[in-house]
């Protein structure tokens, strides 16, 4: 028994060494496999987790609510108070302030998103974290914490100062010293997109001395605990002031698109995770292979299945277990690296995450085994002939070659490349599948973005304009003092300065308001968009026919789905003291608020008391500008409303995705991330390819094949099999972006999207790229080539 | 006759863990054109590895190799390849094949990669067709390797060698994986190429097959001990010549 044991052990340790490159191959296989495993169901789980771990780590609570304005303060206490739903309620104290508050310290302006907000950090009421995920409690006076990208944004480090000016109070001015970006589960998705400045409870204490900033500024957040969110919608009709009241699914919604990125990191995660599985059955099934002549050779000397089998199934799993470690441990930077790109505003994560990457690990080690037992299955059936036939049995009734090489155009290397592909397909099958998915997810990565990067979107958010400045805080004095009249007088007086600055133009702007609206019964509070300056007819609908008067109305199929109206139905609008009777006559979608929007005619009679927001002033110029001309218009209304934030439609349409430019980089990064499986997945199989094929090379070298030629036959090869990829991949590019990325795009409000397809990009740059690749490293690899003398065929087995 | 082939103090030398290991030492000889010469010799004592040198397969240590007028020792790789392509032929013991294609494709691939004719792909084919017909293995052409018996593979090895109709043919224990039957008949088929003009220069073990040649080289441990010449009258026997042939070896030693 131990000289069968020493034996066993003698013949392992022998073909550990003797076979290095195959087995080292195959090692290099399992970690990636691992890696690959290990950081993917990670990253699966964290994401399918992502918002609900992020929220209850916050601890947002159930429903949210935002109060602002005049007498805000204590509105929501008499409902908090009377109401059975509150199981328990956090309330935190805020001040609000306009985007222009902030500059840095020269006085240059900064970017803000919307409503700046301000509150002590202390006396907070949810957890904020800062970059490294750590709960940031507390900041020394004078210095200041910022939620959301607003740092990058303005190129600030820790340390640099800003300035604070209250726009409505005069001389109260303060300076803070940077401390740093916090995540903000409330504020910090880019749908919400306020940023939050969270101070020192002295410098906050400071603030609200003023009396300004105390009668009219200030405003209330409030997290409530509760198990019924029909009833808390219901009781939020009584209280004034809000601006924002929302449930938890709501807030998690908020996070969509950050969520889309996460979506694209567990996509390719998966892909991954397939790509692994495809290598390693090939790997596996291609040294399996190449041990049938050992195994021939074992059977003849009178060794049992039994042993045979346990001998190989030993050393895949020694193999597969230190491959395994060595993978799990760089699973854990590399699933961050994956991460790292969607969880800037959010703390993704989760309190198991190295038992899951051990878990991956576990798992590709059984998959091994798994494979190896099933493939060394065969051994039953191989007989000591194979030691004479290297495993061929001759018994075979059909001719391997598909192709003729008088019939074929092209050279020999050609010719034998495309042979070895149409007669053995299985084995580039492994090419094809991992190059193709990686390539066909980048490709749909391109789309989704290019959509995102073109005015295509427009008739989500609006109607087209030549431009926009969505820097709108002076609709706030609008807003305190309830002057529609104003606000349009203040569009007359915009439009007549640009026309004596030779920029003849009409202004519009499309006003959101929040109303009690009744459908069968049931009593909500939604918000209902309306242009001033615009017709009703200019937007787009996807059903029905347009609101012809102030009695009909159009809705998403949001708010279709929420209270079960159609087409036809008569909804009851409150209008302050009005109640109006409309009937929907039409579905449109909308990227705004994720389609839970009303819009209503433009003779509606809104009120300012109502008003929640105000999208951006659209300027459309009179005379016909060409485009060069508007975006020199674009320049000089910067400097004449020394605003920043203006912008033409396709910029206008990148401001409000927001996520574009992130899923950007992260198209970049996965292009990365394919070019290094590309890489991986060449070199290691041409490896194993010029093992396997080191007879056929020595022949062709002997009969008079110059090096050239065989690293040609190689690289067309490889090239023929990348080029069936992503020539697919191509193909399937635009119908999968439609069915993988319009369900995203749903989910945001926007069912019906009319993608922006860049044919340069689709069919030529991207899948040129991994093609372009593939050769290379193909031709880089297959030089191996030339150290395989015509003289081996004396010495190969 | 013109000397095809003229060795001249041709040495290799391995190193092996820092050991120098001379297999071959000053060897000398020349091989006329048209001529069918063996080389014989023990195991280990540089047979193949004096045939790869003389054909360029391997590079030499020192010596020089003329060959249709070139030192084949100071040819660089593209040189030697096209050499090898157009005016050498090369069977060996294991008869390798290119594994995914068929007999007669294997065949016509070193017609299809040289550009010493100005012939079509399809007159290519057709001469590799011819050269099956005339070794016997027509009925196999469009077979898959592993579909034909050793023999058939190894008149396909030699249909293959003889394809760009080579100056000289190199073999290397051409028989030496077939049995005694299939082996005559693959000695029969070298003795008619060579018989209509093809030079061979084989390396083997079987004194029966080296007594088909006209000529025999005796190596041992490097150095040609002997040279034989087969008695060229036409009446000599072919169990003569044989049992000739074993006198001479028995008297070097064999």
């Amino acid at each position: 028994m131990l000289q069968h044991q020493y034996m066993f052990f003698r013949i392992l340790k022998r073909d550990l060494k003797r076979k290095k490159t195959m087995n080292v191959i195959l090692f290099l296989f399992i970690v990636l496999a691992s890696m690959f495993v290990s950081s993917g169901i990670n990253n699966v789980v964290t994401i399918m987790n992502g918002t609900d771990y992020y929220l209850d780590k916050a601890g947002i609570g159930d429903y949210v609510i935002i109060t602002m304005g005049d007498n805000a303060v204590g509105a929501l206490d008499e409902m908090l108070e009377t109401e059975t739903a509150v199981q328990d309620y956090r309330m935190e104290r805020v001040v609000f302030g306009a985007q222009g508050d902030i500059t840095a310290e020269d006085g240059s302006s900064v970017e803000c998103k919307n409503t700046t907000i301000y509150q002590s950090i202390e006396n907070s009421a949810i957890t904020f974290f800062d970059m490294e995920n750590e709960p940031v409690t507390g900041v020394e006076p004078g210095h200041v914490y910022v939620s959301g990208s607003f740092m990058e944004a303005n190129g600030f480090e820790k340390g640099d100062r800003i300035r604070f000016r209250h726009s409505g109070v005069e001389g109260l001015e303060m300076s803070f010293i940077l401390d740093g970006s916090i995540k903000d589960a409330l504020l910090g998705s880019d749908f919400m997109g306020n940023t939050r400045f969270l101070l020192s409870d002295e410098d906050m204490r400071k603030l609200l001395e003023n009396e300004t900033i105390y009668n009219h500024y200030r405003g209330e957040i409030c997290y409530i605990d509760t198990d019924d969110i029909q009833e808390m919608k219901a009781a939020m009709a009584d209280v004034s002031n809000v601006v924002f009241d929302g449930a938890r699914s709501t807030i998690k919604m908020c996070y969509v698109m950050d969520m889309v990125v996460a979506f694209v990191m567990l996509i390719l995660s998966v892909c991954l995770i397939i790509v692994s599985f495809v290598v390693l059955k090939f790997s596996i099934t291609f040294t399996i292979t190449e041990e049938f002549r050992e195994i021939g050779v074992m059977k003849a000397i009178g060794l049992s299945n039994g042993k045979i089998r346990s001998l190989y199934i030993v050393k895949y799993l020694m193999l597969a277990i230190v491959g395994a470690i060595i993978g799990f441990i760089a699973s854990i930077p590399f699933g961050g690296l994956l991460l790292d790109s969607v969880s800037r505003k959010m703390m993704l994560g989760s309190d198991h995450a190295i038992l899951l990457n051990m878990l991956g690990s576990v798992l590709v080690v059984c998959v091994i085994v798994l494979f190896a037992w099933i493939y060394t299955g065969k051994v039953k059936q191989s007989s000591p002939l194979d030691a004479i036939r290297s495993g061929q049995t001759g018994e075979r009734y059909r001719s391997k070659s598909v192709l003729r090489i008088h019939k074929c155009p092209g050279g020999n290397a050609f010719y034998m490349a495309a042979n070895d592909i149409l007669s053995n397909p299985k084995r580039f099958l492994t090419i094809m599948i991992s190059f193709g998915l990686c390539t066909l997810f980048v490709l749909m990565l391109v789309n989704t973005t290019a959509t995102m990067k073109s005015p295509n979107l427009i008739t989500m958010f609006g109607t087209e304009s030549d431009l926009y400045v969505t820097d709108v805080a002076d609709v706030m004095d609008y807003m305190n003092t309830g002057s529609k009249e104003g606000m349009q007088e203040h569009l007359k007086e915009m439009a007549e300065k640009l026309g004596e600055d030779g920029m003849p133009a009409e202004l519009c702007i499309e006003l959101q308001y929040k109303y009690h609206i009744t459908f069968d019964g049931n009593r909500y509070v939604l918000t209902c968009q309306q242009g001033m300056n615009t017709e009703i007819t200019e937007y787009a609908y996807t059903e029905g026919i347009p609101p012809q008067n102030e009695y009909e109305i159009a809705i998403t199929p949001q708010i279709s789905d929420l209270t079960g109206a159609k087409i036809g139905d008569t909804m009851t609008i409150h209008y302050g003291g009005e109640d109006m009777e409309c009937m929907v006559t039409a579905y449109f979608q909308t990227m705004n608020l994720l389609g839970e929007v009303i819009r209503l005619h433009e003779n509606a009679p809104t009120d300012f008391r109502y008003i929640s927001s105000a999208m951006s002033y659209q300027i459309d110029f009179t005379d016909n500008p060409s485009e060069e001309e508007i975006e020199l218009r674009k320049e000089r209304i910067k400097k004449l409303y020394n605003n920043d934030k203006v912008m033409n439609v396709t910029e206008y349409c990148i401001d409000c995705t927001a996520v574009a430019d992130t899923l950007e980089s992260v198209q970049f990064l996965i292009l990365g991330i394919t070019l290094v499986v590309v890489i991986l997945v060449t070199i290691l199989m041409e490896r194993s390819f010029t093992v396997d094929e080191k007879s056929q090379i020595a022949i062709l070298k002997a009969i008079g094949f110059k090096d050239g030629a065989i690293i040609r036959w190689h690289v067309y090869r490889f090239g023929l099999a990348a080029l069936i990829a992503v020539v697919v991949a191509a193909a399937l590019s635009i119908p999968m972006t439609k069915l993988c990325i319009t369900p995203i795009f749903g989910m945001m409000g926007a069912g019906d999207i009319d993608y922006h397809i860049d044919p340069l990009q689709i069919f030529i740059v991207y899948p040129g790229i991994v093609f372009v690749m593939t050769i290379f490293v193909t031709w880089i690899t297959a030089l191996y080539t030339r150290a395989i003398k015509s003289s081996d065929t004396a010495n190969v087995e | 006759m013109a000397a095809l082939l003229e060795v001249k103090d041709l040495c290799k030398t391995y190193v092996v863990n820092k050991r120098q290991n001379n297999v071959l030492k000053n060897v000398n000889f020349s091989v006329e054109d048209g001529e069918m010469v063996a080389i014989m010799g023990p195991s280990g004592s540089g047979k193949s590895t004096l045939l790869y040198a003389v054909s360029g397969m391997d590079g030499a240590t020192g010596g020089t190799v003329m060959f249709d007028g070139k030192d084949i020792t100071k040819l660089k790789g593209k040189e030697l390849a096209a050499l090898r392509l157009d005016k050498m032929g090369f069977i060996f013991q294991q008869m390798y094949m290119m594994k995914n294609l068929t007999i007669l494709d294997n065949i016509v691939l070193p017609a299809m990669e040289s550009k010493k004719t100005s012939e079509s792909k399809k007159e290519k084919l057709m001469r590799g067709e011819e050269l099956m017909r005339k070794l016997g293995i027509i009925e196999v052409a469009d077979n898959d390797i592993n579909e034909v018996s050793g023999g058939q593979l190894q008149r396909a090895c030699i249909c293959r060698s003889m394809i760009n109709k080579p100056k000289v043919l190199f073999a290397d224990e051409p028989t030496g994986a077939l049995n005694r039957t299939v082996s005559d008949e693959v000695m029969e088929e070298l003795a008619k190429l060579n018989k209509e003009g093809t030079t061979i220069i084989m390396v083997t073990h079987d004194a029966k097959v080296a007594a088909k040649c006209s000529r025999v080289l005796y190596i041992v441990d490097g150095t040609i001990k002997g040279e034989y010449k087969s008695p060229s009258e036409p009446e000599a026997q072919e169990k003569d010549r044989e049992r000739m042939l074993n006198n001479w070896l028995m008297e070097l030693g064999w």
